[in-house]
């Protein structure tokens, strides 16, 4: 082949690479605008109107939001969510970091820990949420283990004070493992000499881990904390198979008020208002990540 | 990452049957927790797998009981078993055709992520093009945009297309993915252009290009995220609610959902979450690797 035809094939494509490439993206580009951008800015605009089914819009200017800040049972819905939250986050990171440094150096069975850990992640929250709701139930193994233990053995799920740890225990039952395999990853890039040298100089377990260990863990648990915050968040599945939000709207999480506005009331105007509250709180968490990690470096 | 947290540590564990590897130990001999440290931790973590476990012991062995009321403990010892939730939960029939639906709805969903992000991956990785890194952009900014918020819109669009309680109307919305669309284009700019270059010289078809080319050179990304995009759509909930109502459209997850909110015993509904179960954990066994890297590397619960 010569060098004249060598240079034409990789000057020619200017155009012709960019009609291609403009088709490769095509397929993408009609899904992301019918399925994202559009219902991203329709979910933005919803919630200034009073869409419903088979009535007439019409734009509410900020009634939807005025609603929303004098609905009890949406302030409610926010409190349960972050306490969720507040309780859930760092239980499960701090589990997530005790199970990987226990399963950090290899000893028989290492694996085989870590797997049994991860199994939680891939199950189906709803599956968890039917077996859950009947170790949770009167009589069920966790009223029996209460019992033992000279506590009160009623059903977690039906008071409205306990119904809320019940929920962050499945929570963080179904996600520890998740964190595990995060840090683990980071732990395996934590110098082994610089332990060691910490170790000749006498330092014990703890001032190992608390000036070697911990400092490299730093980024991997910010993320940690962004990625749970804003699962928490969205916690809607076990809530639906276990309690359907109650007793008395206990455990009523925002998601679930969510679907209940737009899909048991076909108040879609109202929902999106709620939508958009998410999303503000999503986004905060992640400009707070932003600006923490921005001071780090 | 995790691959390679995987194989660094398990070297040693592997070949520790026999004679323990000591030249390999030694240098960092002195970090190893000593015996009483070593019990604790294996008490520990035999005790945190015990909790972790009993969840999925309690499904199967309720499942595998007859059905009728659970008394503890005699209702979780593993014998006098039977077949009878299973074949309740199967022979209402609704099951198969929940079963067939989550296959629907996760298969054509894996297959086509793959197939429009590898498309979209690769141009925004290798090629030029007017906007391009404005649309990258604006395609990565939705990973920002919770589900949640969408969910409204989206149902609206489809139910007035008529998609609701279809199976294209369930599967159409999840194929824009952005996190594959990122994770495809990440990788693939990662692969030495003269890959790509030599095949365009040999005067190639642009398409031959992406079947015979691109297509090889991205296994692994397509293993990994083709298991957890169908992970994903295997355990979806929220969507496949609001979409598919009638009952010959439920999924698994929803179907059980209902299931357990009607008076259905507790091992029948316990008997279709084993089937609901089984096939991930047994893709679980085989392909554990991949399950790790797709949800760590993605981020999200499957």
């Amino acid at each position: 082949m010569s060098v004249g035809t060598l240079v034409s094939t990789r000057r020619r494509p200017s155009w012709r690479e960019a009609r291609i490439a403009l088709l490769f993206v095509l397929p993408c580009l009609v899904l992301f605008v019918l399925f994202r951008f559009g219902p991203t800015l329709a979910g933005g605009v919803l919630a200034f109107t009073d869409y419903t089914i088979g009535a007439d819009t019409s734009f509410v200017g900020l009634e939807n939001l005025r609603r929303l800040s004098e609905d009890p049972l949406f302030w409610r819905a926010l409190r349960t969510t972050l306490t969720i939250a507040v309780l859930a986050v760092p239980l499960s990171i701090g589990i997530s970091l005790g199970m990987a440094l226990l399963v950090r150096r290899a000893f028989r069975g290492h694996r085989l820990f870590r797997s049994i850990f991860f199994l939680p992640v891939i199950t189906s929250l709803v599956l968890a949420g039917i077996v859950f709701s009947w170790i949770f139930s009167s009589g069920g193994p966790w009223s029996s283990i209460m019992g033992w233990l000279g506590l009160p053995d009623q059903a977690w799920l039906s008071d409205t004070t306990l119904v809320i740890p019940a929920i962050v225990i499945v929570a963080v039952w179904g996600r520890f493992g998740f964190g595990m395999l995060i840090l683990l990853a980071r732990l395996q890039d934590v110098p082994r000499e610089l332990e060691e040298a910490a170790l000749a100089d006498g330092a014990n377990a703890w001032q190992r881990f608390r000036y070697i260990v911990l400092p490299e863990l730093y980024p991997a648990l910010f993320f940690l904390v962004v990625i749970e915050t804003t699962f928490t968040f969205q916690i809607f599945d076990t809530v639906y198979v276990m309690t359907s939000g109650g007793p008395a709207n206990s455990s009523y999480v925002l998601v679930f008020q969510l679907y209940d506005q737009a899909f048991r009331y076909f108040d879609f105007g109202y929902a999106s208002a709620i939508g958009l509250a998410l999303f503000v709180m999503t986004f905060i968490v992640a400009m707070i990540q932003r600006m923490t990690i921005g001071r780090e470096r | 990452m995790t691959r390679i947290a995987d194989t660094t540590t398990s070297a040693p564990a592997e070949n520790s049957n026999g004679a323990r590897p000591r030249r390999n130990t030694r240098p960092y001999r002195a970090l190893e927790p000593g015996r009483p440290a070593r019990i604790g931790r294996g008490v520990l973590l035999f005790l945190a797998a015990i909790v972790t476990l009993f969840p999925f012991y309690a499904m199967v062995v309720l499942a595998l009981k007859p059905v009728g009321p659970i008394i503890l403990p005699d209702s979780l010892v593993p014998w006098g078993l039977s077949l009878e939730a299973f074949e309740r939960v199967m022979g209402a029939r609704t099951l198969l055709r929940w079963t067939f639906n989550t296959l629907i709805y996760s298969v054509v969903s894996v297959v086509g992520v793959l197939f429009f992000s590898s498309l979209a991956g690769y141009a925004f990785a290798k090629k030029r093009f007017p906007g391009k890194e404005v649309m990258f952009w604006s395609f990565i900014a939705m990973l920002m945009v919770p589900y949640h918020i969408t969910i409204v819109p989206v149902f609206i669009l489809i139910s007035n297309a008529g998609g609701v309680n279809t199976h294209w109307g369930m599967i159409l919305p999840t194929l824009a993915n952005a996190q594959a669309v990122f994770l495809m284009r990440q990788f693939i700019k990662s692969l030495p252009d003269e890959l790509f270059e030599a095949a365009t010289v040999d005067g190639c078809s642009e398409w031959r290009m992406y079947v015979s080319i691109v297509v090889p050179l991205i296994k692994p990304i397509l293993a990994t995220l083709g298991v957890f995009v169908f992970l994903w759509h295997w355990n979806d909930f929220l969507w496949p609610l609001i979409v598919g109502q009638s009952n010959d459209m439920r999924t698994l997850t929803t179907g059980l959902a209902s299931m357990n909110a009607e008076n259905v015993p507790l091992n029948v509904v316990l008997a279709g979450s084993v089937v609901a179960f089984v096939p991930i954990f047994m893709a679980y066994l085989v392909g554990q690797r991949y399950f790790k890297e797709g949800v760590t590397m993605s981020g999200i619960k499957g």
